[in-house]
């Protein structure tokens, strides 16, 4: 196993770095369209009939991507969106990392439309009924107020998405994708050493998404702020001192 | 139905006079949720300068009521008019929600921002104020509610006194005609109540106009010049505190009072 790691330390060390960059940019990229979609949920109907019947339209759309891409395998996605590209473009397939970024993007994002959903309307009624009540439109309370806070209790199920997604773009092999799985089969041809090679791509694995996961469990503590605050001055400070004292630090 | 007495028409003032001086008045309003009728036409009105307080026991349609005049739910039937204009038609309720301010029972302060936060965000978003500018107006109320020095706590760090002194500088922050209360003490421990009528009353000797749904009899019979009592979604009486607490002329009315 050593003398693998040894040999073949480039191969897999480049493995690794197409493995993160795809887990890494398709769970963003996932996560940005989960926030569309969810937002775009939630909008209020539209009073204007012509653009209630647009807003439908879109709501069906919607639905039919998330449970399409919830509903099918990476790996046979991954297939018909690379060589069905290949066959409306007479015969040329997609640069294989720019399909693999699309492939896992758009399917982290039908399970991020969900999950941030979920994040929305779990947050209290009285958060938006405060926010109304000052005179913010809806898009103004859902930025400022409901977002952060969904964001925030969503983290562990966008941690969750990430963490899959480094063993999931293993399916990307069968588009040719040069990630770490794809390396161990190039290895494995070379050496022979079937066992081996994959115990030791298996290892890295563990270690990519045991260190991520402490990573980020390391950056929700760090959003949840400081247990304690400061007082400033007394309670019946005016706002002269409070200015001075914010300015000393 | 008892006569309704109003507290500008007490004073003896004209009936031009007392127009000018009526920021909203509800017309007929009727609210039903599906075959339920929470209000059955309702019509009061309220001056500049009046502090009403909403009485009645539960389900009786006070909240209801208050939630129409910010159009945080939509009335059936009749009108509602802040200055003359008819807001039940209004297309962007924000509009009227900036001037027309509340206060809730559960204080629905923003759980992601600090108390000096929660205060500059209606300023700098809606009233588009700069960053100096709505720092000086949130310090400026926070100071009267007695919070500035808890500008930067969260609120989940603030207890539920705290909360609602908060939640009430917030509202004045928008600098609106009148505020509107709902329950505002009615989550909190008798002490914190205390704190919390204190700010609201001293709100009033300042001249702001509150319209205060509570069950707070001591606070309206001290403080309001104008008692609305609801029962079963309509108007039963409504006077000066001396009418209703001390000579009630409707039997439900007086029953009530008799058990609070």
């Amino acid at each position: 196993m050593i003398e693998i790691l040894c040999e073949y330390i480039t191969d897999i060390l480049i493995g690794v770095g197409y493995t993160m960059l795809v887990a890494l940019i398709g769970t963003i990229v996932g996560l940005i369209i989960g926030v569309l979609i969810g937002v775009y949920r939630t909008i209020p109907d539209p009073k204007n009939k012509f653009v209630k019947v647009l807003k439908k339209i879109g709501d069906y759309i919607l639905t039919a991507y998330v449970e399409i891409f919830r509903g099918t395998p990476m790996m046979v996605q991954a297939m018909v969106i690379f060589w069905g590209f290949a066959k409306l473009n007479n015969g040329q397939t997609l640069d294989v990392t720019v399909s693999g970024l699309i492939i896992v993007s758009i399917n982290t994002g039908a399970y991020m439309a969900e999950i941030v959903r979920g994040g929305i309307i779990s947050i209290d009624k009285g958060q938006f009924e405060g926010a109304h009540a000052l005179g913010l439109t809806h898009s103004q309370t859902m930025f400022q107020v409901v977002l952060p806070q969904a964001l925030r209790n969503i983290l562990p199920s966008v941690s969750n998405e990430f963490v899959i997604n480094i063993k999931d773009t293993s399916v990307l092999n069968v588009i040719g994708f040069t990630e770490l799985f794809f390396v161990a089969k190039d290895i494995v041809t070379q050496t022979y050493k079937t066992f081996e090679t994959y115990l030791l791509v298996a290892i890295v694995y563990f270690i990519l998404t045991f260190s991520i996961s402490m990573l980020l469990r390391f950056i929700e503590r760090k959003m949840d702020g400081n247990k304690n605050y400061k007082v400033l001055g007394s309670q019946n400070m005016d706002a002269e001192s409070y200015v001075k004292e914010v300015n000393n630090g | 139905m008892a006569e309704k007495l109003t507290p500008s028409a007490q004073i003896g003032q004209t009936n031009s006079a007392q127009d000018s001086s009526v920021i909203i008045r509800v017309e007929h309003l009727g609210k039903n949720f599906g075959e339920n009728e929470v209000l059955k036409d309702i019509d009061f009105y309220v001056n500049k300068g009046d502090v009403t307080c909403i009485i009645g026991p539960s389900g009786s349609g006070k909240s209801t009521l208050l939630r129409c005049i910010n159009l945080f739910e939509k009335p059936t039937s009749g009108r509602i008019l802040f200055h003359g204009e008819d807001v039940t038609a209004m297309r962007k309720p924000p509009l009227l929600r900036q001037k027309v301010g509340m206060v809730f029972q559960s204080f629905n302060l923003f759980n992601n921002l600090n108390v000096l936060h929660n205060c500059m965000l209606g300023p700098r978003k809606v009233l588009k104020l700069n960053k100096a500018d709505a720092e000086k107006t949130a310090m400026k109320y926070l100071e009267s509610v007695g919070m500035a020095a808890f500008v930067n706590a969260k609120p989940r760090q603030l207890s539920g006194g705290q909360k609602q002194r908060v939640a009430i500088a917030r509202a004045l922050c928008m600098n609106p005609e009148v505020l509107l209360f709902d329950e505002p003490t009615s989550a909190l421990d008798p002490e914190m109540v205390g704190e919390v009528l204190s700010t609201m009353k001293t709100l009033a000797e300042q001249g702001l106009t509150m319209l205060v749904v509570t069950h707070e009899m001591g606070f309206a019979k001290d403080v309001a010049n104008h008692i609305v009592f609801m029962d079963g979604g309509v108007i039963v009486e409504e006077g000066t505190p001396e009418q209703i607490f001390t000579h009630p002329q409707q039997e439900r009315t007086k029953e009530f009072l008799s058990k609070s």
